[in-house]
């Protein structure tokens, strides 16, 4: 079984599978070459990286230029210097034009950005790339399935964006399980799962899972499902987990606006279902420096957070 | 002399004519940078770039991105004439379902390489497409069009430290530098002379012309072709509104819509009555 340290390093290793299949495939860095463990790519494929240095909006811009002449780019770099710094140049020059750039924004979250602190903590890139019609946005949960999106995303023919984390991610699915695009992934229905909908995307979804056995050791029957995709969104079976439990829970390590949690709450406004939502993320603050683990339990994205949650969801719908 | 430079001041006359009828029955653009870069413009599309209206998509043409994409009537008036377009789409410049976008858009106009019009991108989208030629062994010629005001915006300058660093060759950046930008003087606003000096700095290769003599825009052009190991710059020496006495260096005419009046006398000073 191929085991990767972190999403990083099985981002880069899809890269390099990706390259060796397709010369088209290259890489444009705003000098993160290291961040995004790409040596042995630069290594390989020397001529088919192009690093900028330390100037985001031009690596955008590069690689939009790249795009327009037929190669597939991938701008591999920190989430928020993408989304944030160099926004326009995304949305603009590569979205607006249906361009077939990727980015690959890394430190997507506290759990990501950890002891860096805000300025490379990011929780809105999410919330940024919704609101930009036409791309294709991905968060993937850990490093094996890192890599099947990073495949994923290399068939759209068009701008995608793929989160990704710091490296210290934890394995929670097997090196081929398939990452399909666009579809929510049910993974478990604990007692039926009749009682609570916790929908997850992201690198915590292992405390979800944890929170979800949690709750069955109280009697509370909760389905545990998997939204790694974003754009295109699966409404229908949002909507159906949503109507089977009619109380759901978005969990996601990023701002409660903008985000999952946002995109949910609009699947049951605008189905009309007779469903509660409770957000667990990051409750509209800037967070601050910290070990990881305890910067999620510390921000709201404890699995006793998660539990409560759950119990809050079902408790208004009784409600209802 | 080049025997072709006659045509090319008749050609550029006829472009100027015709952004401002796109722009009289658009209701709506900006004559001003319109006029300004139309020489550029004229000797580029009819004498410098390989381009072919047949192959809009060509893989091996020359690129020319507008990065001053407020200027477009006047690519668009280019492109017309060359016959990407047929010319009853002149008369739709920014009106509703018009191929002819506000701001260039390279999936509505045939001929358009790259969208543009938010100042200051273009640069580092053609040293994208350049390095894009080298990679895959094509020797395309890239050219770009700024404005001198939009030099103020920041990207330009990582661009320009990334093109002379990666030795992008076949990149030409045209200077439109007329002195003004939207809101007035260039010098007066946000002054960035000496251009010419700045950008030897950064060990790219550079040319001084007057922006409105065609000969010296097509010797330009190929002492530019000849830099195989860096980046070339020319900046452009031009008047704002040029070609039309009332229009030249007054910067109401950034953006305005002539007259039916102000059209015809327009008209009549470009010969083009």
């Amino acid at each position: 079984m191929v085991t990767f340290k972190g999403t990083r390093e099985a981002f880069s290793v899809a890269m390099l599978e990706l390259a060796e299949q397709d010369s088209r495939y290259v890489l444009v860095l705003a000098d993160s070459l290291a961040a995004m463990r790409a040596a042995r790519f630069a290594e390989r494929y020397p001529e088919r990286v192009f690093d900028v240095g330390i100037a985001e909006q031009n690596a955008v811009g590069v690689a939009a230029g790249l795009a327009s002449c037929g190669l597939i780019p991938f701008v591999a770099t920190y989430a928020g210097f993408i989304t944030m710094r160099a926004c326009e140049q995304v949305r603009t020059f590569c979205a607006y034009p249906g361009l077939n750039v990727k980015f690959v924004g890394a430190n997507g979250g506290l759990f990501a950005g950890e002891r860096e602190g805000v300025t490379h903590q990011f929780f809105e890139d999410l919330g940024i790339m919704r609101s930009i019609p036409c791309i294709t946005i991905v968060t993937p949960s850990d490093p094996a399935q890192t890599r099947q999106a990073t495949h994923a995303i290399a068939q759209v023919d068009g701008p995608c964006y793929l989160r990704i984390g710091s490296g210290r991610e934890h394995d929670l699915f097997k090196a081929d399980e398939p990452f399909e695009l666009g579809k929510l992934r049910v993974l478990a229905e604990h007692g039926g799962g009749e009682d609570v909908a916790l929908i997850a995307t992201g690198l915590l979804l292992n405390r979800v899972q944890e929170a979800a056995e949690r709750l069955a050791t109280e009697g509370i029957s909760a389905t545990v499902a998997e939204v790694h995709t974003l754009r295109p969104l699966d409404r229908e079976a949002i909507a159906a987990v949503a109507r089977r439990t009619g109380a759901v829970v978005t969990i996601e390590d990023h701002n409660i606006l903008g985000g999952l949690g946002s995109a949910v709450a609009e699947v049951i406004a605008e189905e009309g279902l007779a469903a509660t939502l409770v957000r667990v993320g990051l409750q509209d603050v800037f967070p601050e420096s910290g070990e990881a683990e305890s910067l999620l339990d510390a921000y709201g994205m404890g699995i006793t957070d998660v539990m409560a949650a759950a119990r809050r969801a079902m408790k208004r719908a009784r409600a209802h | 002399m080049n025997e072709n430079i006659p045509d090319l001041a008749r050609i550029a006359n006829s472009l100027r004519a015709d952004v401002l009828r796109m722009v009289h029955v658009g209701g709506d653009g900006h004559p001003g940078p319109a006029l300004s870069v139309a020489d550029i413009v004229a000797t580029l599309y009819f004498s410098v770039l390989r381009v072919d209206p047949e192959r809009p998509d060509w893989p091996q043409r020359d690129r020319l991105i507008l990065s001053k994409g407020h200027a477009c009537p006047v690519v668009y008036a280019a492109l017309v004439r060359l016959g990407f377009m047929p010319p009853e789409t002149l008369g739709t410049l920014r009106c509703l379902h018009s191929m002819l976008q506000g701001h260039p858009d390279m999936l509505k106009t045939p001929g358009i390489d790259m969208t543009t019009g938010s100042l200051g991108n273009g640069l580092s989208i053609g040293l994208g497409m350049a390095l894009a030629g080298r990679y895959s062994g094509r020797d395309y010629a890239v050219h770009v069009i700024a404005g001198d005001g939009e030099m103020q915006e920041g990207i330009i300058w990582e661009a320009v430290m990334a093109a002379a660093h990666h030795g992008a060759g076949r990149l030409t950046l045209w200077i439109d530098n007329n002195g003004w930008q939207s809101g007035g003087r260039v010098a007066q606003i946000a002054g960035l002379e000496p251009i010419g000096p700045k950008l030897a700095a950064f060990d790219w290769h550079v040319q001084e012309i007057d922006g409105h003599d065609h000969e010296a825009i097509l010797d330009a052009a190929q002492a530019a072709a000849a830099i195989a190991d860096r980046p070339s710059a020319i900046v452009a020496h031009t008047v704002k509104g040029k070609g039309v006495p009332f229009i030249e260096n007054d910067n109401s005419w950034h953006k305005r819509v002539p007259t039916s009046d102000e059209l015809e006398r327009a008209l009549v000073a470009l010969g083009e009555a």
